[in-house]
């Protein structure tokens, strides 16, 4: 079942081809544009965790979760299309569970998550000259997967509660703000202004970047990393039980 | 054909919605009803008489608000995924893959309900050909009228053979043409053994299609039975056309002195509704026929819309 899922998500995503071609690549040109402009204004590179390092070779691991961000905003958006359709209801009288449902829809986009990180890091290391830590290749392949099943996870209720389509939008683009903002997606935590540092270090965004930076450019302190990997599972976990609880209950009231 | 075993159960059953902004709705109040297995089902109501209430519960949708509810067996609270694997379903929205063809929509179906790969193809054909979609089967929906939308929602449950199926006001939106291939279709299916519940507003769909029948109102069951029992539930009422030589101005006076309930006249056509058993009736008609020279006459007892009308508190006039 979750494999017919799967391929339903492949077949809508490949009707579109300038909406998969702009999720494959706009981590990429954020990483160009924005990693390289910053570069060159740290030029002597920037401090996090006691390392010195280049902001490219910092900010890639924003790149990345932003990336996982970006596949599972697109993905919650997926309710909305379905809605329109009027086939949202429909699938929820197939034979599967809702946990099927939901794990279905995200597989495949943790896949292309996947492909889009891929041509991400590549270029980072070929055209940038990050120096990124391969035997850490597991954990940016699981940081990447489950950073993308948590987010969807984590929107998931929200699509299904907000009815309109200009209100969701509305409410991802706060969500998105605030929480690229008070993270450590752009800038180290530590030279931040107490409160904001202290919310930072409560947003699973900051969790999820900080664990991609480790095993990216092997910056942070592994205890640390591995308390925030376990809080982010933690976090994925409870807003999956919370997105099947609202498929269970709240969507027809 | 009904083998009286139930296909669906349901048991003083009650669907609040809580509304922030507004007192609850009781959507359903207390419903109960029984349907057979193997039968041909219609729900009619009018609009708001809980019906697509009903059937999100029984399609496991949304959950009620108390009372109880089996479906095949199975307890709707407990088994929804069991009863899942064994209903298919058409909503009353249209719910179809825009921007896939009409091919993909079906295969897409056929692979959610686990038919083999080797089956899916062969099943599209016959269900492309069977609903007259061949000219249309690799475009895309969006490209495609409404009617042909709803053509391949409908469609899309023949690729599949489930023991129970929900149609929801299936042939809203169909030419005369796909309406009457539907019908087919649903009675091809019912043949098969089938359960079909279906509701809708068009009367003389239920009339032809259904083994029995309920009415709702204001989330409860008004009238259940079969046909012939639903028909009784009201004063017998016949419709009676009659076509004249000419109407002179005392048949005209004698007709308009019967004890009817609708006289209406149309050149030497006059067309009239009355109350009582059938051999009253018949003498009406020949006292009528000793005055006049009948060229036509046209008897016609009460339709499933007449019972409808009546017991949901509408008139006949």
């Amino acid at each position: 079942m979750i494999v017919a899922i799967m391929y339903r998500e492949f077949l809508i995503r490949s009707t579109s081809l300038t909406w998969a071609f702009f999720d494959m690549v706009m981590p990429l040109v954020y990483l160009l544009v924005f990693g390289v402009g910053l570069d060159k204004s740290f030029a002597s590179g920037i401090e996090a965790h006691g390392t010195m390092l280049s902001y490219k070779a910092f900010f890639l691991s924003g790149v990345l979760s932003m990336a996982s961000f970006g596949i599972a905003i697109n993905t919650s958006y997926g309710f909305f299309v379905d809605r329109d359709n009027g086939l949202f209801y429909e699938f929820l009288t197939y034979p599967m569970t809702r946990s099927q449902f939901l794990v279905g829809k995200i597989l495949f986009n943790c896949l292309l998550s996947l492909g889009q990180s891929i041509i991400t890091i590549g270029f980072g290391v070929i055209l940038l000259g990050v120096d990124l830590r391969w035997e850490h290749a597991l954990l940016i392949i699981s940081g990447i997967l489950f950073g993308t099943a948590g987010w969807f996870f984590f929107l998931t209720p929200f699509a299904l509660r907000i009815r309109r389509n200009d209100m969701f939008n509305t409410f991802i683009n706060v969500v998105y703000f605030v929480l690229m903002f008070a993270s450590s997606l752009f800038y180290p935590l530590e030279q931040l202004p107490g409160w904001l540092r202290t919310a930072a270090y409560a947003n699973p965004l900051t969790w999820h970047t900080d664990v991609l930076r480790y095993a990216t450019v092997s910056v942070g302190q592994p205890n640390t990393v591995m308390i925030e990997a376990f809080a982010f599972l933690a976090f994925m976990c409870a807003s999956f039980w919370f997105s099947v609880h609202t498929l269970h209950r709240g969507v027809l009231k | 054909m009904s083998d009286r075993t139930p296909a669906i159960v349901v048991e003083d059953l009650v669907k609040v919605y809580k509304e922030k902004s507004s007192s609850p709705v009781r959507a359903l109040d207390g419903l109960s009803l029984r349907v057979n297995a193997g039968e041909v089902f219609g729900l009619l109501g009018p609009n708001g008489a809980g019906k697509t209430t009903l059937l999100r519960i029984l399609t496991t949708l949304t959950r009620p608000t108390s009372g109880h509810v089996e479906v095949l067996g199975y307890d709707l609270i407990d088994h929804g995924l069991e009863i899942r694997r064994k209903i298919c379903v058409v909503l009353q929205e249209n719910s179809v893959e825009l921007f896939l063809s009409v091919w993909d929509n079906l295969l897409t179906y056929a692979r959610f309900h686990s038919i083999p790969t080797h089956e899916r193809k062969e099943r599209a054909r016959r269900v492309i050909e069977q609903f007259g979609l061949d000219d249309v089967a690799n475009q895309k929906l969006i490209d495609l009228s409404g009617g042909l939308k709803r053509r391949v929602q409908v469609a899309k449950v023949f690729m599949v053979e489930k023991p129970l199926v929900f149609l929801d006001e299936a042939t809203t939106g169909m030419d005369p043409i796909n309406k009457r291939a539907t019908l087919d279709a649903i009675r091809e299916q019912s043949r098969l053994g089938r359960t079909i519940f279906l509701t809708t507003h068009i009367l003389h769909e239920a009339e032809e299609l259904c083994d029995s029948i309920a009415i709702v109102n204001r989330g409860r069951c008004v009238a259940r039975g079969d046909l012939n029992q639903i028909k009784a539930l009201v004063e017998r009422v016949f419709d009676i056309s009659i076509t004249f030589d000419s109407i002179s101005d005392s048949l005209l006076n004698d007709l308009q002195c019967l004890p009817l309930i609708k006289f209406t006249r149309n050149k030497n056509t006059v067309e009239m509704s009355v109350k009582g058993e059938e051999f009253a009736s018949l003498e009406l008609l020949s006292t009528i026929a000793k005055g006049a020279t009948v060229q036509h006459i046209e008897v016609t007892s009460a339709t499933l819309e007449d019972v409808f009308v009546s017991l949901l508190g509408g008139s006949r006039q």
